[in-house]
Parts: C-alpha cells; structure tokens; sequence
C-alpha cells in the first residue's frame, strides 16, 4: 500500500466539501493519507481536516498564498508532494484543480487522470473510472507503478464526516519565481433572469437548432405552463440566448418541480445544473442522448413534433 | 508577434460512437470529424491578435492520421498562415503528457509569443493537454479563458469559475491560454480563404523529426486507456411510446400527477 496525498481547496474561507469527498475515495483505495491544506489563516480548516481523516495534513499558511495563482499553489502542492513521498494525488475537479493539476503531473513526469468518478487500487498502480466523449461514453483507465495525479469529479462520492483524527505541521515552501498576478474575483451581475426561483423551466439545447424557435417554440410552453425559460451550454455560446438563460456549472443550478429539456443532450456541466430537479421529462432524437440517464420521462422523438402539441394541450387544459 | 494554435480533431458531434473490436476505441471509419468546437475558439482568438496587427504570424498544430489534414485545411481557410501537422501513429497512441510533450517540442522549435488551445476536447475531455505544455516549456498556464487582453509583454485573462463568477489573473507572455467555448464569434472559412489555403504550407513531420521519438507511444504512456463502453442504463428514464398524441398525453397526465396544472 502506497501514499495517497489529498489536495484539500479553501473557497470563501472554508474547506470545499468535494475535498472530504477526497478523504472518502482515498479511504476506499487504501493506504497511508496525508493531505495539504493551502492558503492565508487557514490553521482552523487545516486542524479540522486532518481530524476528519486527513490524516497527516501539510499546512503552507503565507499571506501570498490568499489567492489562488497556478505558479504559487503549483510550488506548493509540489512540495507536499515531495514531502509526502505520495504514490498517488488526488485533487478535485474544480476550476483550481483542473487548472493546476496537469502541471503537476508534467513536472513530476507522472501519469494523469481528469474527472474520475471511481478510483481504486489496481495491482501495483490504480485504476480509475471516468466519463468521456462528452458523457456518452465510459472509459477505465489504469497506471502500473509510477506516480499518478487524479482530479475527482466532485459530487461523485459522499463526504467523509470523521476518520482517523490527524495531525498538522507547517510546510515552508519557498515562493520565489512565481509570475503569474493575481488580479480580482468578479462575482456574477445580478440579472432579471432568476431560474432558481422557478417552479417549472423548459430548457432548449442545440437541438433546437435555431435562435427563432427559442421565442416560437420553446417559451410558449414555458408560458402556458406559468414556468421560465432556460437553455444550455451550447445555446448560449452560439449566442442564441444571452447567458442568464444558461443552465450549469457554469450558469444557474437549479431546483424546480418541473424541469423539461428539449434537444438537450445531457453534457455532464449541464446535467451537474439540473439533475436537483424534482422531475425531469427529456425529449431527444437521440435514444443514446445521457439526458435520458437523469430524466424521470423520455420522449425519443422530433421535439417540434412533440413541444408545440404539448403546448396546446395545456393550453387547453387551462382553459387559454 | 507568433501565435501558436493547437488544435484536434475529433469526431463530429452527432457522430454515432461504435466501440472498436480492441474495446478501448471508437471505430473512426464511416464517421465524420471537425475540429474540436473548443480548440475553433482558440483558433478566432489567435486570428483576432492577426486582425489588429497585420505582422501577426498564426500557426497551427495538430497530431493525428492523414484526415487531419483536412481540419488543418479549413484552419489555414479561416486566416492562419501555416501548419504543422505531427502524422505519427505513436504520437496518436500516446497519453496526453505524451501529447504534450510532442506539442512541446514544436513550441521549442517554433518560440511563440502566445499559444491558445481550447480548455478539452471532446472525445477525451482530458482539460490536461494546455498545462502540461505550459509546464514542459517553463511559461505560465491559465484554463477556461472566457476573454483577454494583451499588452506589451503581458496577458490579462479572465478564468470562469463556478456560478457566473470569474477570476482575473495577468500573465506575462509566453503564455498558454486554454480558452473556454463562447468567449468569441468563430468565423467561418471563406471561400476566397480556402482557395488560398491550398497555397498556404503544412509541414508533416513525426515525433522523431522532433527528438521526442522515445517518449511517445502505448510503451511511454503512464496511463493506459484499457476500455470504454456505454454508461450503465439502470436508473434512466421510463421511455413514453407512441405518436405523438398518445406521448402529449402522457406528459399531461404526469404534470397533472404532479399539481402543476
């Protein structure tokens, strides 16, 4: 059994939950885990990581640190590393973690896996689970020996709430050299689009094809139904719709009694915005679309067959 | 100034995805491919630098088997002035630092001032590619770009984060930046700009013209892709047969189930 070394991310000054969630994958691989904390003041969420199973936890407290660089935390996590002797990291897939860690891997000259779901120990290295091509397909892949720097899909795997209590001790690290500025974190604009409070959003994809049929055929259903209108990711790139509409990671996560996506494949990013939802009804030309693994209801079929008879439906029922 | 483009091509979006017999590929046969939607946003923002300083040199790379050429085509067809297209099966087997370090090699060679790649592709959406080359070349890395700045000797860039919210950060050049879809209005190929493309050079070397021939290939690889295979279907969703009366209908008898009309 090998070092498992967790790279634990501060955001707003606590400890990202998909960092416990690191304990637990390190604690179904099994082996000796020790974990890094990085940041400005951070010896409380340091002290309270390691006690829930963290195990031995690094801590590289300097002011310089507050801010998240990829040269700054890139030196750091490399020391730990380096203290640690880790056969295996593990960082979440977030903006930091993605950002950093394929430096890391390139400058340890080790193997590389993104986004994992599933991590396990697999003869003398690791094998790792993932999704690929978009999400319409799975893939395993496998080291044999050698380091390993893994990103985990956050959200894959419950939380660790206790574990072995640890210990902190500081880890100097020097930050000379380092050039990348950190300049400001602007928050969202508040807009008039608030999906979030929605009861009931129909969403279009690119499947809808065009930016007319948004207005044509999407929003009357939204309006007969009293709910809002949303879309995805590809949608908003095109410009079809302006961002707000966007629903995902990167856009509005939400909540509603009823979500029905329209032409939407089911990239993870959009799925990661939706699948919250009390009930999902998909409608997609494509049998194999991952949309159809979230929903409640499918429809395979042309969604302008289907949305605009739907719409009148309710229409009718309600009397319009 | 130089910009380097890196670029993949992967297979088209609504491509229907067949297993091949080894089990650990799709079949490439029979299917279209593009260019990978990330990397065409990373290529308008190299053009754009060109569009406001006319000594701007764009240069585009690619690994991967003869179709390749095709997408290096239309890349040259949208403005770029040249390319380099690794055409070595070991470079298309290797992991993706094996990639990088191929890509590496050309950046060596090549000295940009900026390289813009897209943030994944969409066959592996590895997102590893971008970094690894920043690190293997000694320069600064920034993913997920949703728009930047240049200025002398320096470039502004902002990173998304999660929920709308966005991360400024200021790089000195070289730098790689591995941009995020939307960030720009991707023009097309005209037809004037294809029928200069053919005039336009590609340079085809291998991963040993390079000096990078030991550390590509399955055998240099530290990972290895064994398998890939359709998600497990237990939990989808309950399929509504039927035209599409008999579907509308339902659909309205669930959204009555659920109080919502």
């Amino acid at each position: 059994m090998g070092t498992i070394l967790i790279v634990a991310e501060i955001q707003n000054d606590k400890i990202r939950e998909s960092s416990y969630e690191l304990i637990a994958v390190a604690n179904g691989v099994g082996g000796d885990i020790k974990s890094v904390v990085i940041g400005s003041g951070i010896g409380d969420q340091a002290s309270d990581f390691a006690s829930k199973g963290g195990g031995e936890t690094y801590v590289v407290d300097d002011a310089a640190l507050a801010n998240y660089t990829v040269d700054a935390y890139g030196l750091a996590i490399r020391a730990a590393i380096d203290a640690s002797g880790a056969d295996l990291v593990l960082l979440s897939n977030t903006p930091q973690g993605w950002d950093v860690a394929p430096r890391l891997a390139a400058s340890l000259d080790a193997g590389f896996v993104s986004d994992c779901f599933d991590v396990q120990a697999a003869g003398d290295g690791f094998a790792f689970k993932r999704r690929m091509f978009n999400g319409k397909l799975d893939a395993e892949i496998s080291s044999s020996g050698g380091k390993v720097v893994a990103t985990v899909q956050p959200g894959a795997t419950e939380a660790a709430t206790s574990g072995a209590a640890g210990s902190t001790s500081d880890l100097a690290v020097d930050l000379g050299g380092t050039s990348a500025k950190f300049v400001e974190i602007k928050q969202a604009e508040s807009t008039g689009v608030d999906l979030t409070k929605a009861d009931i959003i129909v969403s279009g994809g690119r499947g809808v094809g065009d930016p007319e049929k948004f207005p044509e055929v999407i929003q009357p259903l939204a309006d007969a139904l009293g709910g809002a209108m949303g879309a995805s990711r590809p949608v908003v790139d095109a410009g079809w719709l302006p961002h707000p509409y966007q629903v995902g990671s990167s856009g509005q996560v939400v909540t509603p009694k009823l979500y029905i996506a329209c032409g939407i494949s089911g990239a993870i990013q959009h799925l990661v915005g939706m699948k919250g939802s009390n009930f999902i009804v998909a409608i997609n030309k494509d049998p194999d679309a991952p949309i159809f693994e979230v929903a409640d209801i499918g429809v395979v079929a042309d969604l302008f067959d289907i949305v605009p008879a739907l719409t009148d439906a309710v229409k009718a029922a309600r009397g319009a | 100034m130089k910009v380097m483009v890196c670029l993949k091509q992967v297979p088209h979006q609504d491509a229907k995805l067949d297993i091949a017999g080894d089990g650990a590929w799709i079949k490439e046969d029979n299917i279209k491919f593009e260019i990978n939607s990330y990397d065409t946003y990373a290529l308008e923002e190299a053009l754009q630098i060109k569009d406001g300083a006319a000594d701007t040199e764009v240069v585009v790379v690619s690994i991967g088997p003869d179709r390749v050429t095709q997408a290096l085509r239309t890349a040259l067809g949208m403005g770029a002035d040249r390319a380099i297209h690794v055409n070595d099966a070991d470079a298309y087997a290797s992991d993706t630092l094996g990639a990088a370090k191929v890509i590496a090699a050309i950046a060596k060679e090549e000295s940009p001032d900026l390289i813009f790649t897209g943030l994944m592709s969409e066959d592996s959406n590895f997102s590893a590619l971008p970094p690894m080359l920043a690190e293997l070349i000694g320069v600064p890395s920034a993913t997920a770009v949703l728009a930047t700045e240049l200025s002398d000797g320096a470039i502004r860039v902002e990173r998304e984060l999660e929920g709308g919210a966005v991360e400024v950060v200021e790089l000195p050049t070289p730098a790689v930046i591995a941009v995020q879809t939307g960030l720009n209005q991707v023009r097309y190929a005209s037809l004037k700009g294809i029928m200069q493309a053919k005039k336009k050079p590609v340079d085809v070397k291998s991963a040993a013209d390079l000096g990078v021939g030991d550390q590509v290939g399955s055998g240099a690889a530290k990972v290895t892709l064994d398998k890939i295979y359709p998600p497990p279907k237990s939990e989808g969703a309950e399929i509504l047969e039927g035209g599409t009366d008999e579907v509308v209908a339902g659909l309205m008898g669930k959204i009555k189930e659920l109080g919502l009309l």
